[in-house]
């Protein structure tokens, strides 16, 4: 049999059996588009905690001021420490070594109000690299510099759902906010950020000066917390160290005693987070894989059941002349064609699924082309194998016991 | 044509006891005889003819077909007789479902290698006068012209021989009658023909009667020719 006989008659017999084409057709491609769509969901999810690690910074150190003492016989961790002022700050900064950037911080929920609108909020006092460190950009607008750190300028950055609440679609650049009733001036809106993984909505809150915040709102001469950036990530350990040991003596706190600060890294918030992502995508990867094998094992009890039911056929084309290598190629032909067919469309309806999930879930859109080239090379590789069986089971069949076949 | 030398044919059960179907079959069948195979079933018939086909081999013996030992071919150099040398009709036709006459009639074509030529298909069809229905699909054929399609495809390869097992047996007697003329017609064209049948008024178209019982032939005779012909016309009318 010549090829071009080969794949006209096969194509016909494609277009004769069209429904039991259609199932293997779609058995195929349900097994790949699966493949493909999980694992690349599984992606646009570990896309998204990486970005939410990045703006989490993956080299930062925070400082809190904070204690915790014996409360009825229960560890309590209170926040009103007093003792974190500027000047065990300036020491840090002169005498820890590795720091790149830092920025101290004071907050407080104060009451925000644009014309009518009102509303309470998170205000954050906060030196210019807080942003830097922060990697956060602006949706419109300008940061604050050092130069309105040093004389508390009453400007203003607004958190990106802050801005949509109180101002809407308008720009409120430029604009003013009463901030417990102190003027301020929006200087620009930060870039929108989503919740983060310490579950901390960043464009929930308000930034102004670090002075500012500290001398015109809450009038304290003591930080919240301070945020300092290593230059290399590796130093963790030891620069939480020089810090722990230069404050517990800065604070004249004696060896027994506890620290009226903390110091604490969201190394362990980012590893957890990664580690889930990774075991998402492996489990991911997994079910893909034995979504490809279902559909494969599909495709062979089609086949099966082809050859199964087209038994007298063999007979009968082995009665006129046809050899054994003449059925296996009509029967691996078609289910090869089939599969394959199958197989393209899946990525295809892969590529929109995994589009639709993205859109639905809000992650990332993903497509991960290696990966679905290799769910599409699997799937037409174990088609074909799956497939062959069959095939090769119609070859060997005793055309006399095939003719006989009721 | 046909030249059969102490034929056996054992087959092997399952606990290892030997079965002969056929043994020491001897006979030689001249190329353009019309000859019937009759037997009950169980007497070896199946085996003789499937022997023949090319569709099994023998145990011991020689078979010379056209010539050619063909008794120790392998499955693929059998296939190449069939497909060159043997045209098979068939009970129940066996034509392929969901495919037009026209294709059925090409399939043997397809295992000849080269070009599959359409214009002998529907000549062919054509003689067996079912030119108008070349492009029909099988299942709006009546039972008497799938069987002519059948031998349409029997002849597609130019056999020289046709092996015909209960041509007839699926047809009215109308039908049955008209497919045993047109095998007379190729008869008499010179193709050699082999008939299984039950039928006495089928088999007394043919020429000449093997009787198989037991694995053996059990009878050999020429039957009267024209005798057929007179005695379907008189079962027909």
């Amino acid at each position: 049999m010549t090829w071009r006989h080969l794949m006209r008659g096969g194509l016909r017999q494609i277009w004769r059996y069209r429904l039991r084409s259609m199932l293997v057709i779609c058995c195929a491609a349900l097994g790949v588009a699966g493949a493909v769509t999980s694992v690349n969901y599984a992606s646009g999810g570990r896309e998204q905690v990486l970005t939410r690690i990045q703006q989490l910074g993956t080299n930062l150190l925070v400082i809190n001021a904070e204690q915790s003492r014996s409360v009825g016989g229960r560890e309590r961790t209170g926040t009103i420490v007093t003792t974190l002022v500027e000047a065990d700050y300036l020491a840090l900064r002169r005498e820890v070594e590795g720091i790149a950037r830092s920025s101290a911080m004071v907050s407080a929920g104060l009451r925000l109000k644009a014309g009518y609108l009102s509303k309470v909020a998170p205000v954050l006092g906060v030196e210019p690299d807080f942003f830097a460190i922060k990697s956060w950009a602006l949706a419109s607008g300008d940061f604050f510099h050092t130069e309105d750190v040093r004389r508390s300028a009453r400007v203003v950055l607004l958190g990106w759902q802050v801005a949509r609440d109180l101002y809407g679609e308008e720009n409120p650049v430029g604009e003013r906010l009463f901030i417990n009733r102190v003027p301020f001036e929006v200087a620009g809106v930060l870039a929108e950020r989503g919740q983060g993984l310490d579950v901390i909505n960043e464009d929930q809150q308000v930034y102004v000066p670090l002075t500012t915040a500290m001398r015109r709102l809450l009038d304290v001469d003591h930080y919240r917390s301070i945020l300092l950036e290593l230059k290399d990530s590796r130093d963790m350990v030891p620069v939480a160290a020089d810090v722990t040991a230069l404050l517990r003596v800065r604070h004249r706190i004696s060896a027994f005693r506890p620290d009226d600060f903390s110091v604490g890294s969201q190394q362990d918030l980012i590893d957890t987070q990664l580690a889930a992502a990774s075991r998402l995508g492996f489990l991911v990867r997994w079910i893909g894989f034995s979504g490809l094998v279902v559909s494969g094992l599909g495709v062979l009890a089609i086949a099966w059941i082809s050859v199964r039911d087209r038994t007298r056929e063999i007979g009968t084309r082995r009665a006129l002349g046809a050899r054994r290598e003449d059925v296996f190629f009509q029967f691996a032909f078609e289910a090869s064609v089939l599969a394959t067919i199958g197989a393209g469309s899946g990525l295809g309806a892969g590529w929109l699924a995994s589009r639709l999930a993205a859109s639905q879930a809000q992650l990332p859109f993903i497509f991960e082309l290696q990966n679905a080239l290799l769910a599409l090379g699997m799937a037409v590789v174990l088609n074909f194998v799956f497939a062959s069986w069959p095939a090769i089971r119609a070859a060997r069949m005793d055309p006399i016991k095939a003719l006989r076949h009721e | 044509m046909i030249e059969m030398q102490g034929i056996s044919r054992i087959y092997t059960r399952e606990d290892g006891t030997p079965v002969p179907a056929l043994r020491d079959v001897s006979f030689s069948i001249g190329r353009g005889e019309f000859v019937t195979v009759r037997g009950a079933s169980g007497s070896g018939k199946s085996s003789l003819l499937n022997i023949i086909g090319c569709l099994d081999t023998p145990t011991a013996g020689i078979y010379r077909l056209d010539g050619e030992d063909v008794s120790g071919y392998d499955d693929e150099q059998r296939s190449t007789i069939r497909c060159r040398k043997i045209g098979f009709v068939f009970q129940s036709f066996n034509l392929l479902p969901r495919t037009t006459a026209v294709e059925n009639v090409e399939i043997p074509a397809l295992y000849v290698g080269g070009r599959v030529d359409r214009d002998r298909a529907l000549d062919i069809l054509g003689r067996v006068g079912l030119a108008e229905r070349a492009g029909h699909f099988v299942s709006e054929l009546s039972g008497g012209e799938q069987q002519r399609v059948a031998i349409a495809r029997a002849l597609m390869n130019d056999a020289p021989l046709l092996l015909a097992d209960e041509p007839t047996g699926n047809l009215d007697s109308a039908a049955g009658e008209s497919i045993m003329r047109l095998l007379a017609d190729l008869h008499r064209e010179g193709r050699t023909i082999v008939l299984v049948t039950h039928d006495d008024s089928v088999a007394a178209w043919a020429q000449r009667e093997l009787l198989i019982r037991d694995g053996v032939i059990a009878s050999d005779r020429q039957l009267p020719p024209l005798h057929g012909r007179a005695a379907s016309v008189a079962a027909g009318a």
